[in-house]
Order: C-alpha cells, then sequence, then structure tokens
C-alpha cells in the first residue's frame, strides 16, 4: 500500500489530456464532452487527472509541497473515477488509486480540511456521517422489520447513514424495506446498532477512521453469521464491496446493491410491478455503484524490464467495465409506464452528482456546481425525471434543482420500485 | 526569478484573481517548469492585454492549448487556452467551422457529424485542439497542413489584432488568403507552441463532406468498444504487398482514381496497438499480424455517397490492389475489428495507443515530401531501429514507418518513431542517437533536409539561410523578444 507504489505509473502519465474528456469514442457533442468535473470547473491543468498524476510524480521524486493551493487540488475531487476510465481506454496505468493514496497521504500527515475534519470529528463521536437526530433504527419503527443479528435472517439490510437519519431520505430506506418485504426475504437490519460503513471517511482520506468503521461492521456481521449484505447506498456498496475487501477484511460475504436484487428478484419472478408509473425518466450512474463499484482486483508483481510497460504476471487493470450498469436498467425496463431515456454520458464515463470525496462537505458549492451540470444533461435527454440509485446522489442533485432552475424530479429507483408493486 | 508583484497584480486585474497562478504546487503538472505564472484569458481582449503587460515589462510568454507535448522556459508567462473553448460557427453552406484554440477534435468532429461535414484530423488524435495544424489520417482526401486554414485571428506579440484573408475586410471567415490581407507565410502555425510568434486566437477550419452516420452507435464498456453494425456503404481493410515499391504503385492508383477517403499508411504494429486494449493483447497481436502480413501494407476506408458510388469504389480498390499483387489481411476483415477501425479512424481516438501506452514515451520523425523519395529514405531509417529492437531498448514493431499521400496525390507524409520508456537512460540515449543520425542521413543521401531539433550550419547554409531570414521576420513582429523561439518552417 501507500502511494509510492504507484510512481511507476504517475510517470507513465503523457498529459495527453484524455482524462478530461469522455473517452474519445464516445464524444457525442460539445456540451458533454467533459468528464471530470474539477478541471470543468477550476480550469488550471493541475486539476485534472493527469495533473494530479504529475503533481504525484514531483512529490514522489521531490518532495511535497503543502501549499494552500496544493491542498485546495487534493480536496476539491470528488475522486468519482473518471479519469482513470478515460485514461484507461488507451493507457495501462492507475490513475485513479494514486489520486486516492495522496488523500490518504495528506490526512496522514495531518493536511487536512476544516470541514472534513468536523465530519470526521462527529463519525468518531456519533458513528455517522451525517447530524444525528434521534436514534438511527427510528425510521423503520412500525415497519415490523426483523432484527438481524438477534433473529436468523439470510440477508443483512444495511440502510446507511443517510437514509437512516435524514427525514428527506428515509423514503429510500423505508421503499428498499417494503420491496424485501413483498418478495418475502427473510431479511433483517441493524436498525440502532448499525454503524456507519467508512466508505465515505476514507473517500476524504481518513484510512484509519474507516478501517475502524470496517472493522465494527465485519465483526458484527462475521457474528451474526450472515452471509449477505444487500445495501441501497451507493457508497455503502463500494465500502462493503470494493474498500473492505481491498483491505482483506470482506471474507466470504455476498454484498448486493438493491438494483443486483431487485433485478434478481424480477428475474426470477418473485417480484412483479404492476402499478403503471406514467413518466419519461433517466437514470444517473452513481460513481460507486458504476465504475468505482467495479470488484477490488489483488495484484502482486512486478514491472518486466524492458521497453513496455508490463508486468509479471500480467496487471487486470481495474478499468470501469465491470461495474453495476445494467441492473438499474433492467429493472426501469420493467417497470410499468416508464418511458427510459439515457443521458449522453453514462455508465463507466457517466458524469458525478458532485457528492463524492467529501466535496458535498467540504465545498458545497462545487457540488452544487456539479450537479447542475448532470440536471442540464438530464433536461436535455427530455426526462422528467432522474432516477439514480444512491441517497447520496438523490440529496446532491435535489439540493442543486433550485439553483439551476430546473423542475426535474428526483427519485431513488427503490422509490418507484416500491410505488409500482 | 520569481514575476515581479506588479507584473503579476497587473496581469490578475486584467484576469480576475482565480484565473491567474504561480503557486508551486500547480508548476509540475505545467511541464516540471519554474514558470512566472500561468494565465488562464477568456477571450482576445484579454490575450491582447496580457501581451501588451508581457511587452511593457519584456516579461516572455508561451501561450498553449491542450499541451500534450513541450518544453518551456523558466519565469515565463504560460498562457494556458482552456478558457478559450467555444465553437464560434459552423457555417455548412460555406462549409467552415470557427473554433478557439481549447475545442478538442472530438468535440468539434460531433457536432460536424451531425449535419453530414467533417474536417482533417491530425494523427495527433481527437483530445488534441481541432485547430492544430500538421497531418492525420484523412490527409488522402482532406489535404493537410495549412490546406485546412481558412481566415485566422491572430494577436501579435506586441498584442495587435491581426486578422487574416477574408475576415481582414469584411465578417467572413471563408478564405485565408483574401479579400484581405494573406499572411499564411508567416502564419505557419495555429496552435502555439509552434513557429509563429503570438497567439492565435480563433481560426476557421475548412470542412468536407462527411457521407457516413450522425454518430456512431458504439456499444460495449471501455476500453472494448464495438460497432455492432457496419455504417451504410463503408468499409475498411488492410492490405499488405510484396514489396514496397508494389505497395506504392497502388498508393498512387488508388490517389489518382480518387477511390479512398482515407488511406493511412499504418504498420501492423499500429492496428495492433489500435485494436488491442492493454500491452499484452498488444504485443501478442503485434506477432500475428505481422506472421500473417505479405509484406509493406497500408490501411484504408472508403464510403460511399451512394449505393452506386460504393460500388464502383470497392471494384476499383479490389481492382488496384489486386494489380499490385496485394491482399487483403484476413484477420482484420473481422465485423468486430473492421467495425472499430472505421470509427477509431475515422474519429482518430486511439492515437495514445500507437505511441504512449507501450513504454510511455515515443521519438518521431516526420516527413512532408514526395512519397517515394521519403519511403526510401524511411526504409534506412527502420533497418537502423533494428538493433535498438534487439537490445531491448524500443518496442519491437519490426523497424517499421508509416505514411500517406496527401490529397490524393504524390506528395505525403512519412514518419516513423520509435516508442521506448523514458526512464530507461540507455534507450533514451540510444533514441536519441538514432534519430540524429537518420536525420543527418536524410541531409546526406540528398533525400530532405530535417527542420527539427538543432538544425547544422550547413543544412542552414543549403537551405539559403532560411533562419536568418525567419528570424529578422519575427522580430519585426516581435522587437521586444518575448515571444517563444520556434524552429522556422521552409
Amino acid at each position: 500500500m501507500g502511494l509510492e507504489q504507484y510512481q511507476g505509473d504517475v510517470n507513465m502519465c503523457c498529459r495527453c489530456s484524455a482524462c478530461k474528456f469522455i473517452p474519445l469514442q464516445q464524444v457525442k457533442s460539445y456540451d458533454y464532452s467533459y468528464v471530470c468535473p474539477s478541471i470543468a470547473k477550476y480550469q488550471f491543468h493541475s486539476y485534472s487527472g493527469g495533473g494530479r498524476a504529475d503533481i504525484i510524480a514531483d512529490g514522489l521524486k521531490n518532495g511535497f509541497k503543502y501549499t494552500d493551493r496544493f491542498l485546495d487540488i487534493v480536496y476539491n475531487c470528488q475522486l468519482c473515477g473518471a479519469c482513470g476510465v478515460s485514461c484507461n481506454y488507451a493507457m495501462d496505468m492507475e490513475l485513479q488509486e494514486p489520486i486516492n493514496e495522496l488523500r490518504l497521504k495528506c490526512v496522514s500527515e495531518g493536511k487536512t480540511n476544516e470541514e472534513l475534519e468536523k465530519v470526521i470529528s462527529h463519525l468518531k463521536k456519533n458513528q455517522s456521517m451525517v447530524p444525528v437526530k434521534g436514534k438511527r433504527g427510528d425510521w423503520a419503527k412500525g415497519l415490523n422489520l426483523k432484527n438481524a443479528f438477534k433473529d436468523n435472517v439470510d440477508v443483512l439490510f444495511h440502510v446507511g447513514c443517510l437514509s437512516s437519519y435524514d427525514k428527506d431520505m428515509q423514503s429510500i430506506a423505508k421503499a428498499a424495506a417494503k420491496i424485501l418485504k413483498k418478495a418475502k426475504i427473510n431479511f433483517g437490519i441493524a436498525g440502532d446498532n448499525e454503524t456507519c460503513c467508512g466508505g465515505r471517511a476514507y473517500q476524504m482520506g481518513y484510512e484509519q477512521d474507516f478501517l475502524r468503521q470496517a472493522k465494527k461492521n465485519m465483526s458484527m456481521i462475521k457474528k451474526a453469521g450472515i452471509k449477505t449484505v444487500v445495501t441501497a447506498c451507493a457508497d455503502g456498496y463500494h465500502a462493503f464491496k470494493v474498500l473492505y475487501e481491498k483491505y482483506g477484511i470482506r471474507g466470504d460475504i455476498e454484498v448486493m446493491h438493491i438494483t443486483e436484487y431487485i433485478s434478481m428478484l424480477i428475474n426470477e419472478g418473485k417480484l412483479k410491478p404492476k402499478k403503471n408509473i406514467d413518466m419519461v425518466v433517466t437514470y444517473h450512474d452513481p460513481c460507486r455503484l458504476g465504475r468505482l463499484g467495479e470488484p477490488w482486483i489483488h495484484y502482486e508483481g512486478k514491472k518486466i524490464p524492458g521497453d513496455r510497460f508490463v508486468f509479471d504476471p500480467p496487471k487486470e487493470y481495474r478499468r470501469g467495465t465491470k461495474g453495476v450498469y445494467e441492473p438499474p436498467r433492467d429493472i426501469l425496463k420493467n417497470l410499468p409506464g416508464i418511458k427510459f431515456n439515457e443521458m449522453e454520458r453514462i455508465k463507466e464515463y457517466a458524469w458525478c452528482c458532485g457528492a463524492g470525496g467529501g466535496v458535498i462537505d467540504s465545498n458545497p458549492d462545487f457540488a452544487q456546481w456539479t450537479a447542475t451540470e448532470r440536471i442540464f444533461e438530464a433536461t436535455a435527454s427530455g426526462a422528467e425525471a432522474i432516477v439514480t440509485a444512491c441517497p447520496w446522489c438523490v440529496k446532491t442533485l435535489s439540493d442543486a434543482m433550485e439553483e439551476s432552475g430546473c423542475a426535474l424530479k428526483v427519485y431513488d429507483i427503490v422509490e418507484l420500485v416500491a410505488e409500482s408493486l | 526569478m520569481a514575476l515581479k508583484k506588479e507584473i503579476y497584480k497587473e496581469l490578475e486585474d486584467i484576469l480576475g484573481e482565480e484565473y491567474i497562478c504561480n503557486d508551486p504546487a500547480i508548476m509540475p503538472s505545467y511541464h516540471g517548469t519554474e514558470l512566472g505564472a500561468v494565465v488562464l484569458p477568456e477571450n482576445t481582449a484579454q490575450v491582447q492585454a496580457i501581451l501588451k503587460t508581457c511587452n511593457r515589462y519584456g516579461v516572455k510568454f508561451s501561450a498553449v492549448a491542450t499541451g500534450w507535448t513541450g518544453s518551456f522556459d523558466k519565469d515565463i508567462i504560460y498562457i494556458d487556452m482552456r478558457r478559450m473553448n467555444r465553437i464560434i460557427e459552423i457555417n455548412e453552406k460555406n462549409m467552415y467551422a470557427v473554433v478557439e484554440p481549447y475545442v478538442i477534435t472530438a468535440e468539434l468532429q460531433a457536432e460536424c457529424f451531425k449535419k453530414g461535414l467533417h474536417f482533417n484530423v491530425k494523427g495527433a488524435g481527437s483530445n488534441c485542439s481541432a485547430m492544430l495544424r500538421g497531418h492525420g489520417h484523412l490527409d488522402q482526401s482532406t489535404g493537410g497542413d495549412d490546406r485546412n486554414h481558412l481566415a485566422i485571428e491572430w494577436v501579435t506579440p506586441e498584442g495587435e489584432i491581426i486578422r487574416s484573408g477574408a475576415l481582414g475586410s469584411t465578417d467572413e471567415w471563408f478564405c485565408g488568403d483574401g479579400p484581405g490581407p494573406s499572411i499564411r507565410s508567416i502564419l505557419t502555425s495555429a496552435v502555439p507552441p509552434g513557429v509563429t510568434p503570438g497567439v492565435f486566437t480563433k481560426a476557421a477550419i475548412k470542412l468536407y463532406h462527411w457521407p457516413g452516420p450522425p454518430a456512431y452507435d458504439i456499444q460495449g464498456l471501455s476500453p472494448k468498444y464495438t460497432l455492432p453494425e457496419m455504417p451504410k456503404n463503408m468499409m475498411a481493410r488492410y492490405y499488405s504487398f510484396p514489396s514496397v515499391e508494389k505497395m506504392w504503385n497502388a498508393e498512387i492508383k488508388l490517389g489518382e482514381n480518387e477511390i479512398c477517403m482515407e488511406l493511412m499508411g499504418f504498420n501492423v504494429s499500429m492496428v495492433a496497438a489500435n485494436i488491442t486494449t492493454c500491452n499484452e493483447d498488444d504485443e501478442r497481436v503485434f506477432k500475428q499480424l505481422d506472421a500473417e502480413k505479405k509484406g509493406p501494407g497500408f490501411f484504408v476506408i472508403i464510403a460511399g455517397n451512394s449505393d452506386a458510388d460504393f460500388a464502383f469504389k470497392k471494384k476499383a480498390l479490389e481492382q488496384i490492389v489486386k494489380e499490385s499483387d496485394g491482399e487483403s489481411m484476413k484477420s482484420l476483415e473481422d465485423p468486430e475489428t473492421e467495425g472499430i477501425l472505421i470509427a477509431q479512424c475515422t474519429r482518430i481516438s486511439a492515437s495514445i495507443r500507437e505511441t504512449f501506452r507501450a513504454g510511455g514515451a515515443f521519438s518521431s520523425i516526420p516527413i512532408m515530401g514526395q512519397r517515394d523519395l521519403t519511403i526510401k529514405w524511411a526504409i534506412g531509417a527502420g533497418e537502423a531501429k533494428l538493433p535498438l529492437i534487439k537490445a531491448g531498448h524500443i518496442v519491437d514493431d519490426g523497424g517499421a514507418f508509416f505514411g500517406w499521400g496527401v490529397e490524393q496525390g504524390h506528395v505525403g507524409k512519412t514518419e516513423i518513431f520509435c516508442k521506448f520508456d523514458p526512464a530507461n537512460e540507455k534507450a533514451a540515449a540510444a533514441v536519441d542517437k538514432w534519430s540524429k543520425e537518420q536525420g543527418r542521413r536524410a541531409f546526406d543521401e540528398n533525400y530532405f533536409a530535417l527542420m527539427m531539433g538543432e538544425v547544422s550550419d550547413d543544412i542552414k547554409a543549403n537551405m539559403s539561410h532560411y533562419d536568418k531570414w525567419w528570424i529578422a521576420l519575427t522580430r519585426a513582429f516581435d522587437p521586444n523578444d518575448i515571444a517563444p523561439q520556434g524552429g522556422p518552417l521552409v
């Protein structure tokens, strides 16, 4: 682990600027050609994936100079992974991982962001990334759901901080629970005992806080003998599926996003959406369900000396190819009355909602600007509503809607599924 | 020496504090140079004001569009053209587009395709400025180099705005040579850092008829995109020939009969890079194609404007290739491979795979000239690569070169490059030596005079001391000597 392992990768950056745009073969218009919010907003090359690679390469060689501008560059990035996908269309090199590692390095050396410090301080105290009002399990009052750590269940529904505590987002948790009940799944929740997955702490650069949360979760899950975790939050999915695996603490639990699970239930005939929802919708791919939801690949090897940047054994890169893209689309196509229009930037090259990397906390204006760009794109698709599959995306897009001057509705996909049952 | 505060303040007043920076944190991403400042102008007026400030204080500057490559002097003002990224106009009737420097080719091309138009995309790729002057895969049917630039808006090093061609006397961009002033011989590059001092802020680019679809129906996920259905009346083939002479003969005949939309003299190493998604596959597929090929070859795309036009072009293509004993490489006729080659080689979206993916760097010698002559030189340059390949310094491409005729003609582009790991000092030194030796050989053996890098005095003397003329000319526009010195073009 650590930034140093990526020295060869960042040295490979040829400054081609592909990281700024969607994969070049996919550019369909002038309006939606960019993929990196940070370079699109802040303009200096340093804010692009390639610019960050150059900065890392220089830092590894000559030492890092933590000026205010340096930290501005580090923290004004959603770590959405889009630069890496576009780079990896052509190049064999890691880009997203060294950028993540730089954030971890900054935090470990005390070069933190004031707003993110507050969030993490709150996490340490309250086990939550969002303000705590009442108890974590209050959203489930009256729903008669099983306790996954007391009752014998097949599936743990991990709700996540935002859907648990934010009144506006609790509808997502309730809808997901309704769907699982309707399909007669033997599932339970952790209720008041649930704790933050730690994924967003990792994004913010707080590796130790992430690990603390991850270990807590896995300890409870293992103790309860749970084999399958389902989450309706893309950040939660990424944490359990990818990050826990990266750090070797996932064990053999199966991790599924609710869209994968619902898609499976529909295909098995256990869920049959019936009610007509007469609406034109588009779908926003959450970064950590899509390109960053790709399984972690453990790799150990070394560069083969010589003319090419190749490794022994051959290295497989996470290029965003194996993210969760089709299940949410399959679900939408199965909802009666729904007309589905794609936006221009989709799947592995989707534009971020703006919330990732702690940006929603450290620089809300940048998060809103990013979301507004997405809202304009959704509007251009002819949709009446943006459907997504993550409460953080729902929140960020909803918060930006008024500012954008658009009047699109924003739904989490489980809300539509629940309505159609 | 850091930029004086008063100069920084003056530039900040022009640009706003958000768009000027001299923090050391950003310098690694600006070519690792300790620049005086990086500035991001939004429009021509700001560029003009920046240059006037630079003149007043005698501060050197350099203006850069996408900035793929380049090396820059310390302490200069680096004008990053990123914010000047607007498509000003796509004039369908008069078939030109007007763009600012940071419109990339992929963007302009996407908009042009929708209108049944396209333009000369440079071989550097669609990630580069659409204003870029040079050569590319479509040269055969669109011409190359300054053929495709019409009127240009140019801010001279002293901050004077000059509008060339039709723009000099009207508001129209349709011609670079009149009815206003033609200064084509000076405007030798539309993307700094090039050879013309000053900053190009807008340029009109010639458009051509596009017989393909308004957009490709690309399927799959990166990096493995496919084109499930071949666009109507389009076909891609790679032909190899028993000898260079036969290949050249076919190239000339195809040009004379105006058959190909694209005739790109890819070698099979470049084809392998294009159609593979990682270095390991690239190496494997190259070996496979290298074994399959009959000899040297080229890649073509034909596109018909009607069924009859396509049928004629296909028949003529096959007949001409047959007469030169050429053969289509069967493995590349696979519809999935053909589809992605059509998409990538019209959009030029995989140049990075061809050049940087393997080792992280490449060194190139590109030449414009009479094709049969430059090919003869390139054969020798290719043979000179073989010891470097054997020593493991450069990627094995079989000692290949590539090139194509421009405007269906005998004059064209020939290029040869070495791909290597820049961190390998022995490799870098070997490539540098190869490059210098082959440049020298071109002159000594009367093929051409290479104008890249350091040019020796005897070459200059044999070229009528062009350098002195050029320097005198640029000084007339740049009396304070603040513009970058580029290599003059003759």
